[in-house]
């Protein structure tokens, strides 16, 4: 016996050391790696990485053939993300895709996807339309803005007793439609909407909406977008002595905003995040544990990248071929997982129903919890 | 807030950005009126001041804070940036001199991507906190939101304007660069060092939109590779609104761009700000092509 278990370890390390000559099946993974939202980008790929390694820690996922990673840059284009999933799609060897940090990009690509009938699991892209394209190849593991939009309508009316509202967003599929999704929301609650207004990605001086906003009197900005231009909008509203409270949703859930922003300014902002924290989720105890060895500090999306990239590992095993059509059989064939974030079940658009709002505010330079806002 | 308030923080608001737009749109101007040429590198030169400035801060270390940090920021990114307007005109504008001119705008256009890269490579994409050594001082007067920010932006883009004026009045160097600008022939034939001149005319030009670089990076607490690209088309254009060639002009064009676009941000949508202000420009342009303050002077042959 023990004559055989050195054999296999010989070939095993034969087998490595013609890495080329073994068949390879890959996962897609493509988020902004470049670009002035790279930092989302690369946490999330740390959290990916930590996926894989863990998966292979636990035996071959596809016997026989060595499981790699494919790394690609969307640069949070959208032209950018359909060339890489073009690539993706030309390459036999990829079985699966987790990807794209932005709506905008996520759903361009995912039709590339679907065409290819290409298992496409979507870890943070929160635009609710992306699953209303029918696309049976999409899974998605994140609250989406149906809620997200609602949940901080509710928050602001009921916890921070609010009424008068001005609402900014970036223009872009993520941030005009979760805006909209606020809007509807807060309208029906009864607040009073004085205004919504988009803002260019990129701009560095919002003083004369904010001058305008100033003037309005709101007792709430609500801003949809992202960290960069939400830092401009907090230091420029602490400039101008603007007293209403700052409430934004996800994609300024991420602590760089303080630095850039100051943490002068950034005291007492609120934001929505899809999910709990973290720290909070018991099953995630073990995840937040090894990415923090290795990798340091936690991205708020991490969590999200690694789960999606277990289960597109889990689909591949359970598949148990190099086979696109199986790979997809074996993830639809899923009704339930049980990951770090809690237990999915995917309803009929490939959307799962764990989901839960949570919202964080900064005090003293840190993002600390407040409380989870129940959905619908 | 009433009305006559919000117009007051409008104004305020709009004349520190164009007070930014001014302090470049002056390099840009000046080269203008000596080479006619458009110098497009001039906006990443004016990126790089910011940039120069806090690497300047991070060498002084956290012993030296307050105003003298603050100047030593200022002096790094004007030193810095005349340094690099003086080494690409040397490298990449004056072997061109005897060439088209079409050849030297191609040029200028590459070493605008040429420098935005470079940063972008060495400094990486993301934005830059550019840390603040001055005290954080805001105001509320009768209602309006001033910050000591704003005061030294606006101040030091007056006194720039001033000194600049009168050097060129008051100096053998700048009576020699009026002379170049009026015209080249004439000047070297009365013995003065034209390629001398041009050189200084990028240095002091650099130094400029260096330490507006500085200013900008200050006021808005970060700064991007990027950031070069579309503060230095709106320069240019302020550039062109006064007449291009002439510095008042420059300044002038500066400040009504920067008021222009914060009060159109402010009373119709902020995402019609650039659409009015480039529409602005088109329809002066149509009427007035030599711009506000620009002299009609005969075309040279």
């Amino acid at each position: 016996m023990a004559a055989r278990r050195w054999w296999a370890i010989g070939l095993a390390v034969w087998l490595a050391g013609c890495g080329p000559h073994e068949p390879v099946v890959k996962i897609g993974f493509v988020t902004p790696l470049t670009g002035d939202q790279a930092s989302h980008g690369t946490d999330m790929l740390h959290g990916a990485e930590l996926a894989i390694a863990q998966a292979l820690d636990e035996g071959p996922v596809l016997p026989g053939y060595r499981l790699e990673l494919v790394p690609l840059d969307d640069q949070h284009n959208p032209a950018q993300a359909v060339a890489m999933a073009k690539k993706l799609v030309a390459d036999p060897a990829v079985l699966a895709v987790v990807g794209h940090l932005n709506s905008s990009c996520t759903k361009p690509a995912s039709a590339i996807y679907h065409k290819a009938r290409l298992l496409h699991v979507n870890p943070v892209s929160s635009n609710p339309d992306i699953s209303r394209q029918g696309f049976d190849t999409l899974f998605r593991i994140c609250a989406t803005d149906d809620l997200q939009g609602p949940a901080g309508a509710r928050f602001a009316w009921q916890t921070l007793g609010a009424r008068r509202v001005f609402i900014i967003d970036d223009v872009t599929t993520y941030g005009r439609g979760l805006a909209n999704e606020f809007e509807m929301a807060a309208k029906g609650l009864g607040f009073l909407v004085l205004g919504h207004e988009g803002i260019t990605q990129g701009e560095k001086d919002f003083t004369p909406l904010l001058t305008k906003v100033k003037a309005l009197g709101p007792d709430l900005i609500y801003f949809a977008g992202i960290f960069p231009e939400a830092a401009t909008l907090i230091k420029q509203r602490h400039d101008l002595q603007i007293s209403a409270t700052f409430l934004a949703g996800d994609g300024v859930y991420e602590p760089t905003l303080i630095t850039l922003a100051s943490p002068e300014a950034a005291e007492g902002i609120y934001v929505t995040a899809l999910g709990a924290d973290i720290r909070t989720v018991p099953t995630a105890k073990a995840f937040v544990a090894a990415f923090e060895q290795k990798y340091g500090r936690l991205g708020a999306y991490s969590s999200y990248a690694y789960e999606a990239t277990r289960l597109a590992v889990r689909a591949i095993r359970t598949a148990g071929r190099a086979d696109r059509a199986a790979v997809l059989a074996a993830m639809r064939a899923t009704s339930e997982y049980a990951g770090i974030l809690g237990t999915h079940h995917f309803d009929t658009k490939g959307d799962t129903t764990l989901r839960t709002i949570g919202i964080f505010t900064v005090q003293h330079g840190q993002f600390h919890f407040v409380e989870v806002v129940d959905s619908v | 807030m009433s009305w006559q308030q919000v117009l007051l923080q409008q104004l305020v608001n709009g004349l520190t950005i164009g007070a930014v737009y001014a302090l470049i749109a002056l390099g840009y101007t000046m080269v203008y009126g000596i080479l006619q040429l458009i110098n497009f590198a001039h906006g990443e030169v004016f990126m790089l001041g910011a940039y120069v400035g806090v690497a300047a801060l991070a060498l002084l270390g956290p012993s030296v804070s307050g105003l003298p940090a603050g100047l030593a920021m200022a002096a790094a990114a004007m030193a810095g940036c005349a340094a690099l307007g003086w080494g690409i005109e040397r490298l990449a504008y004056r072997p061109l001199r005897r060439s088209p001119k079409l050849t030297a705008l191609i040029t200028a256009i590459g070493v605008s991507f040429l420098l935005q890269n470079a940063v972008m490579l060495g400094f990486g994409a993301r934005d830059r906190r550019v840390p603040n050594p001055l005290p954080a001082v805001r105001w509320a007067i009768g209602g309006v939101a001033v910050t000591g920010m704003q005061v030294v932006i606006i101040v030091t883009a007056a006194l720039m304007l001033v000194l600049l004026h009168r050097f060129i009045r008051r100096t053998r160097l700048g009576q020699a660069m009026l002379a170049t600008a009026q015209d080249p022939v004439a000047a070297r034939l009365l013995g003065i060092p034209v390629d001398t001149v041009i050189a200084w005319t990028f240095v002091i030009g650099s130094a400029l939109a260096g330490l507006g670089g500085v200013l900008f990076g200050l006021y808005y607490s970060t700064i991007n590779f990027h950031d070069g690209y579309l503060t230095g088309l709106k320069a240019f254009t302020a550039a062109v609104l006064g007449g291009i060639g002439n510095l008042p002009g420059a300044a002038l064009g500066g400040v009504l761009l920067g008021l222009l676009e914060g009060l159109s941000a402010g009373y119709l949508s902020s995402q019609w700000k650039n659409a009015v202000a480039f529409l602005v420009l088109v329809l002066l342009l149509m009427f007035r092509p030599r711009g506000l303050m620009g002299e009609q002077v005969a075309d040279r042959a």
